[in-house]
């Protein structure tokens, strides 16, 4: 009689602790979403209304109408002015925020947003300069599957560890003026690096790549060096992704300079002037000075071609032996004045509405960073897309994409670059 | 053959209005004055014969100098001395270079010598390094013949010359520049208000009237 | 009649009006203001750059004084050819423009075409380097203007050839964009020097004179006019070879990048992200200053060396140099001149509305309005700011510019030479010298307000203008005017705002479009004093100049064009309105 009042009470007792426990954890629970809720809330409340300085490369026409376009939604949604400051390189944004952390300047810097990847990205991590743990907690980030998406987390092999939030997706391609490449003789498009090499000897003056440092440059040395290592040894090839130091770079890179001296007669202006920027080349093709380029977005040359920029004539591909390919981030140096509005621009632009927008060829045409199997089929038919333009990548061209050596061997590229090549004597 | 100056059916516009028509002959050592109200055209005469007519005006006729039609030649080729109401003379070089400056080549000691004695006769002994801007009115016009003549014109224009000048210094101008012009017989034309002028040139007088 | 006396008698001891008063303060400050308005930012650039060069950089943490920055500056790869570069290019480009423009005044000295000249350069005059350079670069590319004409009939091309032009290393493509563009300038500066009233009259009369004399046109301007006229010019050609051997657009846009001139390679050290390189960079802007100041103490001794020599020559009786060869060469060389502006101009028209244009087509195959459209939607806010700035500046300068002019009538007294000469002072230091050290100092001082900084920077390089522009307007109002006013009681503000002021309408609303044009025209000082954060057109055109697009390229020169074009159209057509002077 006893046992069961006893049984009934420790029941009754356990019950009610389980369920108070339920209680707890739901609560905890939804105590975190809220807190997470309210931590965003928190930060739309105070982003609205803010200015954000937007520090991005301002070189092509295109991104620029998108980032305007981007402007205008975000005054819509939180009445945030969003002023694109152009830059030439990205660097000037980072001796910026340097120059600021040395004048003791940590709240009030003039960056808020920052358009940034690989050497830039490394540089400004090093020294300490970014806002850490934000953009992995983004509304929006869950978009790009990042338990399953390396490409979202690490920047040319090194952690972003929530510094930066991804953007948009480039590799490596080519175009060319098929009026000019007429496969005749000597005259065939060349598909790897090789034939590439053997064609511009072929046919000189029709190729070049630009100075270093500047990006694009940059990113046909790498494609170059990695595509130079193919055959080299696995202990060799390894050290592409380990940083580069005294001991190795003679190694690594003789290679490259090896292959640069040959080709180096055979370019445009034969070698002693390059041109300072891809946007320069582009337009070198387009006055028919050059009949071969490349570049990181493969939607700007159709685009190009819209706008008259680029002749009818202009046929995309992708190297048969491999494609450089990165992804690039926005980033928030840690003394800007504007973060949260700086951190609600950035959600903005890995919401499906944005990146859908951007990826449309007539606007600029960068690939999403967005997983599709993770997008509702609302947000999937935003990606549609219509007829392909002639002179436009054909689909699933890249057959093989290569991935980024360590940034710091893109630093000893270019010391080493500068010395050999950077006097035309 | 005597030097002279003919002006043949000379007939002037401005602006397609006719102001005067002239046709006069002028020997070596002889003065013809002309004188007339403010716009009949004296200047413009002056400024057909060197052959710097400005745009606005129109001539027909012809120039003669010593028997040659000089109507095509250009201004600097023509040979005609002018002188002026300003003494014009040169502010970046002294006296004696722009006496220089108006001869013609050749040796540069036998020049300098030239000009000094040119200088003495005149009365400005001394002179030869002096600037410009420091010189009273009368030397400077003293100068400005001086640089005329050493340039061996064929002929000379005279553009009231005198009219800058006070009294006394222009009865003492006058007589030098005439007497000049009539030791080198050279034909000469002046242009003056001043009916003095006209009788110590004792030549022919023209009056022009101003255009109906 | 004793009412009358009595007035008369009772003007000149006027009581001390208060508002009298303040305004004649004012004034008599204004050209101490002035001079510290010039002198104080240039001495203070050129020292914040001064310290770092020898190694005195608190902020990169060195402190120590010595001469490592300079040691790092010689070890640059190529230094001995940057130099030779900006030498040569200045120097040349510089003798190039003063000698033609003395050939073209030589040979038409009398005729009517020097006017038609004139009047065909002057709007070349407002057209900013950046402006000038684009079009320049279209003009000479391989697939260029040139090119075109004469393809494929002529040249076989159907392709671009391989070409030197632009970015040619010897730096002549920079010689001739600089040159061209100077041009105008200096010969305008000439004409504007005769057309001065009495020293006009007196050189043109004196011309006559030598004529007379024997000596054929282009003799008589060489061994007459020109000793006079040519210490009158002499600031505006020296301001010329400052620019030439230290501008940053030129070069920037048509010149070498293996390696470029020192100036470019000095703007990018100070951007490198590397902040050590900023005392390399310091001891670049002192090495620029060295070589600037040699160039400007080279032309002056040239200048007594060639008048030692060639005294002589003006006096030797020689009357005839081949005049008429010479006139035939000037008459060439003014038609190749003036075509080759031409050309440039119409090329950058057409790129502006080109639909497809491959080469060799002389014409584009289509027209659109496409490139305009688009520029002007993403122009709004560059628009904005060069207006905005303009206006700002170009205020402040002519209100400064006019009360140092009245203090020079109000004290009798003429500017001394010495203001003069600091006038000029923002036009002959090399402005990468000054300009990175006074963003310092500016940042120092205020950190925010980088329209108030801007606005400063281009004030110091409009002031200049804006002085010389209306100087001569203004010492040249009647005195009389002034003194009639002042018996009738009028206090000297009065006589200032309603007698002086509305005779000078037309040549303030001149000098105001002047400094317009100047301030829309500016790149280095808008870039760094507004810490790359305020786009101005002229920002923008020099980012797109290298860029990807010749046709959105050439819709920015053609609105940095438009723009002075409108001040000055304004400046031609509102004295017809407003402030009716008397013409007849």
């Amino acid at each position: 009689m006893l046992a069961n009042k006893c049984w009934q009470t420790l029941s009754r007792y356990s019950f009610c602790c389980v369920a108070f426990c339920i209680c707890l954890v739901i609560s905890f629970k939804s105590l975190a979403s809220t807190q997470l809720q309210s931590r965003w809330q928190q930060i739309e409340s105070l982003g609205k209304n803010q200015s954000v300085y937007f520090y991005a490369w301002g070189g092509d026409a295109q991104i620029n109408a998108y980032i305007q376009w981007a402007a205008q939604q975000v005054k819509a949604k939180y009445n945030i002015n969003l002023v694109h400051v152009k830059l030439s390189d990205t660097s000037e944004a980072v001796s910026r925020v340097l120059a600021e952390k040395s004048a003791n300047n940590n709240d009030k810097g003039s960056v808020d947003l920052i358009w940034i990847n690989g050497v830039n990205f490394a540089t400004m991590s090093e020294h300490s300069l970014l806002l850490k743990q934000w953009a992995n907690k983004l509304p929006n980030f869950s978009y790009t599957d990042p338990s399953n998406n390396p490409a979202v987390n690490f920047d040319f092999g090194i952690p972003t560890n929530g510094m930066e939030a991804p953007w948009g997706q480039a590799s490596l391609t080519f175009y060319y003026d098929s009026l000019a490449i007429d496969d005749t003789a000597n005259n065939t498009l060349p598909t790897t690096l090789n034939q590439l090499l053997s064609w511009s000897a072929q046919n000189p003056g029709r190729f070049s790549y630009p100075k270093p440092p500047d990006f694009l440059g940059m990113s046909f040395l790498n494609y170059a060096l990695v595509m130079l290592h193919q055959q080299s040894d696995d202990t060799l090839k390894a050290q592409l992704n380990q940083p580069a130091t005294a001991q190795n770079t003679a190694q690594v890179l003789n290679p490259l300079w090896d292959f640069l001296n040959k080709l180096h007669p055979t370019l445009w202006r034969g070698g002693k002037h390059f041109m300072q920027s891809g946007a320069q080349m582009r337009r070198l093709v387009g006055d028919t000075e050059l009949s071969i380029a490349f570049t990181f977005s493969a939607p700007e040359v159709p685009a190009a071609v819209k706008r008259y920029d680029l002749p009818k004539s202009i046929r995309s591909y992708a190297m048969q032996d491999g494609s450089l390919s990165n992804t690039h981030f926005v980033a928030i140096p840690y003394n800007a004045s504007h973060q949260q509005g700086a951190q609600l621009v950035a959600n903005f632009l890995l919401s499906p509405e944005a990146q859908a927008q951007k990826q449309k060829a007539p606007i600029w045409g960068d690939k999403s960073v967005l997983i599709q199997s993770t997008l509702t089929p609302q947000q999937q038919a935003l990606f549609k897309t219509t007829q392909p333009h002639p002179s436009a990548l054909p689909l699933n061209s890249i057959k093989r994409t290569l991935s980024e050596p360590h940034p710091s061997w893109v630093n000893a590229i270019m010391q080493g670059w500068q010395t050999r090549f950077g006097v035309s004597q | 053959m005597q030097s002279s100056l003919e002006i043949k059916n000379c007939e002037l516009y401005r602006q397609n209005q006719q102001l005067l028509s002239l046709n006069e002959q002028v020997k070596g050592g002889e003065i013809l004055t002309v004188m007339g109200p403010s716009g009949s055209g004296k200047s413009s005469l002056l400024n057909w014969l060197t052959g710097t007519l400005p745009s606005g005006f129109s001539a027909n006729g012809e120039v003669w100098l010593n028997g040659e039609n000089i109507n095509n030649l250009p201004a600097h080729l023509r040979h005609i001395g002018v002188l002026y109401q300003d003494a014009l003379l040169f502010s970046h070089l002294s006296v004696s270079g722009n006496i220089a400056f108006a001869m013609p080549k050749g040796n540069k000691k036998q020049r300098l010598e030239k000009i000094e004695h040119a200088l003495e006769q005149v009365g400005l002994k001394g002179m030869a390094n002096r600037h410009p801007d420091n010189l009273s009115g009368g030397q400077q016009a003293r100068v400005a013949l001086l640089r005329m003549l050493l340039s061996e014109p064929k002929a000379i224009l005279l553009d009231e010359p005198f009219s800058k000048l006070d009294t006394q210094l222009r009865v003492d101008t006058r007589e030098l520049v005439f007497s000049q012009i009539r030791e080198h017989k050279l034909p000469a034309i002046m242009v003056t208000h001043d009916h003095s002028d006209a009788e110590a040139a004792n030549g022919k007088l023209i009056t022009l009237n101003l255009a109906k | 009649m004793s009412v009358v006396s009595n007035k008369l008698a009772a003007s000149p001891t006027l009581k001390p009006h208060k508002s009298a008063d303040m305004f004649s303060k004012l004034v008599t400050l204004s050209p101490r203001f002035l001079l510290a308005l010039l002198i104080l930012p240039v001495i203070g650039g050129l020292i914040s750059v001064l310290l770092p060069a020898f190694g005195y950089a608190p902020v990169l943490e060195h402190t120590t004084l010595g001469l490592h920055g300079f040691t790092m500056l010689m070890q640059t790869p190529g230094l001995t050819y940057m130099v030779m570069l900006s030498v040569g290019s200045g120097l040349i480009s510089t003798l190039l423009a003063f000698t033609i423009t003395l050939m073209i005044l030589a040979a038409f000295f009398n005729s009517p075409w020097l006017n038609r000249i004139q009047r065909l350069l002057s709007p070349i005059l407002v057209i900013p380097h950046a402006a000038a350079a684009i079009a320049v670069g279209f003009l000479i590319a391989p697939s260029g203007m040139i090119s075109r004409l004469v393809s494929p009939w002529f040249s076989g091309w159907e392709l671009a050839p391989n070409g030197m032009f632009p970015h040619d290393a010897f730096g002549i493509s920079i010689i001739l964009g600089l040159t061209l563009k100077e041009l105008p300038f200096l010969l305008l500066m000439a004409l504007g020097v005769l057309a001065q009233p009495e020293l006009g009259k007196k050189l043109r009369q004196q011309h006559k004179v030598a004529l007379n004399l024997g000596y054929c046109p282009m003799t008589a301007f060489f061994k007459v006019v020109l000793p006079s006229l040519y210490p009158l010019l002499r600031l505006p050609i020296l301001a010329v070879l400052a620019y030439a051997s230290a501008s940053v657009e030129m070069p920037l846009i048509l010149g070498p990048n293996t390696p470029p001139t020192l100036a470019v390679a000095i703007m990018h050290w100070f951007n490198d992200v590397d902040l050590n390189l900023r005392i390399k960079a310091s001891a670049g802007a002192l090495l620029q200053l060295v070589l600037t100041g040699g160039l400007l103490a080279l032309w002056l001794g040239g200048e007594k060396a060639i008048k030692a020599l060639f005294s002589d020559l003006l006096t030797n009786g020689e009357r005839e140099y081949g005049g008429v060869y010479w006139q035939k060469i000037t008459t060439v060389l003014t038609v190749f001149v003036i075509g080759f502006i031409l050309l440039s101009l119409i090329g950058l028209i057409m790129w502006s509305v080109a639909g497809f244009w491959r080469f060799p087509a002389a014409l584009p195959d289509q027209l659109t309005l496409l490139h305009f459209k688009s520029a002007l939607m993403q122009m709004q806010s560059p628009l904005f700011n060069t207006l905005a700035i303009g206006l700002v500046t170009t205020l402040f300068a002519i209100i400064i510019t006019l009360l140092c002019l009245e203090s020079e009538q109000l004290s009798a007294k003429p500017m001394s030479r010495f203001t003069s000469l600091i006038i000029y002072l923002p036009l002959l230091v090399p402005s990468i010298a000054f300009l990175f050290g006074l963003v310092w100092l500016q940042q120092l001082v205020n950190n925010q307000a980088a329209f108030f900084n801007v606005v400063f920077t281009h004030l110091l390089f409009v002031l200049p203008y804006v002085f010389l522009s209306l100087a001569s307007s203004y010492r040249r109002l009647d005195p009389r005017f002034a003194h009639v006013a002042a018996s009738l009681g009028a206090t000297p503000c009065k006589v200032f705002l309603q007698v002086k002021l509305p005779q000078l309408f037309a040549p303030i609303l001149i000098a105001a479009a002047l400094g317009l044009a100047i301030s829309f025209g500016q790149y280095l000082p808008t870039l760094l004093a507004g810490g790359g954060r305020i786009a101005t057109i002229t920002t923008e055109a020099v980012t797109l100049a290298n860029g990807a697009s010749r046709r959105t390229s050439a819709v920015y020169a053609i609105m940095q064009m438009a723009l002075p074009l409108i001040g000055f159209i304004l400046a031609w057509v509102l004295p017809k309105y407003f402030f009716k002077s008397a013409h007849r």
